[in-house]
């Protein structure tokens, strides 16, 4: 045997002649009468070696490292037995000088359909174990046909990435004799569709291993991205940023805590097998594409539900804060929520949830960080958000608790503001239905954008409503400048005008002018929002977004 | 136990320092209270552990990913 076939299993059955080496392949139709007996073998073998991946030695390289082969990995993402590959025996071969087969290495772009929780999706997963996924052993269509099979098909595509994603390497210089022109004549398409797919059925980016390049980019333009702990991700490695001065490990420069806290990438977890999870519970939420509507569930949890805790949730003391995660988890369909980007623009919780069965996108403020306030990042973050749920239907529930921008010089050189009424008017622009619980603070012009304001939403505010223009320390002394000058005790007359103002502040003065058209008992906020699922129903309405979504 | 960083997640001022080299603390006990757009907000004990060092004092000026405290085994 050649060491071609080393590490195969040991078969037997009909021999069949490739480069004068007798190769067994086993065959239970052995005694069927075919006239295509030859052909049937030939394939069978072909598709065998391109089981054997790079090799038995770099499938043990990648063991070795803690990660999976490619194959491994889409066995374990998807139902079981499910995996049905295209383009399988695409690769690059020797022949000897009879033309026979000599040696096959696969392509290290894999892909096909699969089910997932019983639905169809298209996977498309490098082989890190052939040339390191590099571009030279890729065939370029393989993933380009990927991402057209979902598009076409309908399908959520799932991205599993390692190395260069298929980008290329200096070494393609050589090996093809000239210098490619990215995106260049007959170059573009795949770009084309890294990005276009966005708008048209769910993707989710998986970076396992070190993810460089053009893989970055295939990460990061996702609607759902992860990675491992010991992953890492980047634009160029460490060897290329060492010549730009930076002497940094692998991890320092693209390990996850980088990556999540950045918002290149979404979430990280300890293991591969929480990857597939996370990907397959993701796509739980989902429609197949924007041409269908979120798969509602049989509900398994009261939609009448009441929280007793909801009336300790929040503090009296203004000052204290509270954990908001805690509340959602209440009030959502139990065990429900699914956060995604908890680590960056971190004064804004996102994740999708259900509520009596429905899928729902559910934003909330997180007073731990600068109190709910909204900073640059965390206004990017609703932007990619509420332009998620408005791509796949999903009515928003917004749990806000917001004092308003984050004020400051580092906050103006953020150009907090002009992210800020971004991320208005990317609430604005939606047309899926919305629902507002004010838990405590609603401010200024942050305060505002808080459902979409020119259309109808439902709004409830808890009892511990608090809101204003302008918060008053601070606000005061702009307003009643004059009257506080002119006073002989400018400190007692500040706080005789504070006073003054608080007895007025009171939300059911608010109530009263119909400024907010509901106060509620915090623990009718349940009932409240299942009912809001139920109502939108009627409203969700298949088919493309006004605006294509974008990474 | 290896010593633990802990890092403030926000740009905020010192407000209290509720604890002082040599205590023990149990996980998610409050360590420092920092305050940001005028709310105070408590950084707790990632794990149970003895306090090594406090690095910052009250009023301090500190910054996101700044280490404020050190907790050992």
């Amino acid at each position: 045997m050649s060491k071609l076939f080393e590490g195969s299993a040991v078969v037997q059955g009909t021999g069949l002649a490739l480069a004068g080496m007798e190769i067994s392949v086993t065959l239970n139709e052995e005694e069927m009468p075919m006239n295509w007996r030859a052909e049937l073998d030939e394939l069978r073998l072909r598709e065998r070696l391109a089981h054997e991946m790079g090799g038995a030695d770099k499938v043990r390289r990648q063991h070795d490292g803690g990660r999976l082969t490619v194959r491994e990995r889409i066995d374990r993402l998807v139902d079981a037995g499910s995996f049905h590959e295209t383009g399988a025996i695409a690769g690059s071969a020797t022949y000897d000088e009879n033309n026979e087969l000599k040696s096959f290495t696969a392509s290290n772009s894999i892909f096909g359909r699969a089910r997932i929780d019983g639905r169809p999706v298209v996977v498309v997963g490098d082989d890190f174990t052939v040339r390191g996924g590099s571009a030279d052993a890729t065939i370029h269509e393989k993933p380009l046909m990927a991402e057209r099979m979902a598009a076409e098909f309908r399908l959520p595509i799932v991205r599993i990435i390692e190395g260069s994603g298929g980008g290329g390497s200096v070494k393609t210089i050589e090996t093809k004799g000239r210098a490619n022109l990215p995106g260049g004549v007959g170059q573009s398409i795949g770009f084309h569709y890294v990005t276009s797919n966005m708008a048209e059925v769910p993707i989710v980016a998986l970076g396992l291993g070190s993810v460089a390049g053009l893989g970055a980019a295939r990460l990061a333009a996702s609607h759902y991205s992860l990675m491992t702990k010991s992953s890492a991700m980047f634009v160029a490695g460490p060897p290329v940023v060492a010549r730009v001065g930076q002497d940094l490990s692998k991890q320092e420069l693209g390990g996850w805590e980088i990556q999540t806290k950045s918002g290149a990438v979404d979430h990280a977890v300890d293991t591969e097998e929480e990857a597939f999870a996370c990907a397959r519970r993701f796509l739980s939420y989902l429609p197949s594409s924007v041409h269908e509507l979120p798969p509602k569930l049989a509900g398994d949890d009261d939609p009448e539900r009441r929280d007793e805790s909801l009336m300790q949730a929040i503090p009296k003391d203004r000052r204290q804060v509270y954990k908001v995660r805690p509340i959602i988890d209440a009030v959502v369909d139990r065990g429900s929520f699914f956060e995604m980007g908890a680590m960056f623009g971190r004064p804004i919780v996102t994740g999708l949830a259900r509520l009596d069965g429905r899928p729902v996108a559910v934003m909330a403020s997180d007073p731990y960080f600068y109190g709910g306030s909204w900073t640059a990042t965390a206004c990017q973050k609703i932007v990619r958000f509420v332009d998620l749920a408005e791509t796949f239907h999903l009515p928003v529930v917004y749990f806000m608790d917001c004092p308003g921008f984050l004020i400051g010089l580092e906050a103006e050189r953020a150009a907090t503001i002009r992210h800020g009424v971004r991320a208005m008017a990317a609430i604005n622009q939606t047309s899926v239905p919305w629902c507002t619980i004010i838990l405590r603070n609603s401010f200024g012009v942050a305060g505002a954008a808080h459902q979409p304001a020119g259309r109808l939403a439902l709004r409830y505010a808890w009892l511990s409503g608090y809101w204003g223009s302008l918060p008053l320390e601070g606000g005061i002394e702009a307003a009643y400048r004059a009257e506080i000058d002119a006073a002989p005790d400018a400190a007692a007359k500040l706080a005789e005008i504070e006073d003054r103002l608080n007895k007025l502040r009171s939300p059911f003065r608010t109530a009263e002018t119909f400024w907010v058209e509901e106060i509620i008992d915090p623990r009718e906020t349940r009932p409240l929002i299942c009912e809001f699922a139920r109502l939108s129903d009627k409203l969700l309405t298949p088919g493309p977004c006004a605006f294509p979504i974008r990474p | 136990m290896a010593d633990m960083p802990v890092l403030s997640e926000l740009n905020a001022v010192v407000l209290k320092i509720e604890v002082a080299p040599g205590d023990r603390v149990q996980e998610g006990d409050t360590l420092i209270v920092l305050e940001s757009m005028k709310m105070e907000i408590p950084v707790s004990a990632p794990r149970a552990g003895t306090v090594t060092a406090i690095l910052v004092r009250e009023k301090q000026v500190v910054e996101e990913g700044q280490k404020i405290a050190i907790l050992g085994g």
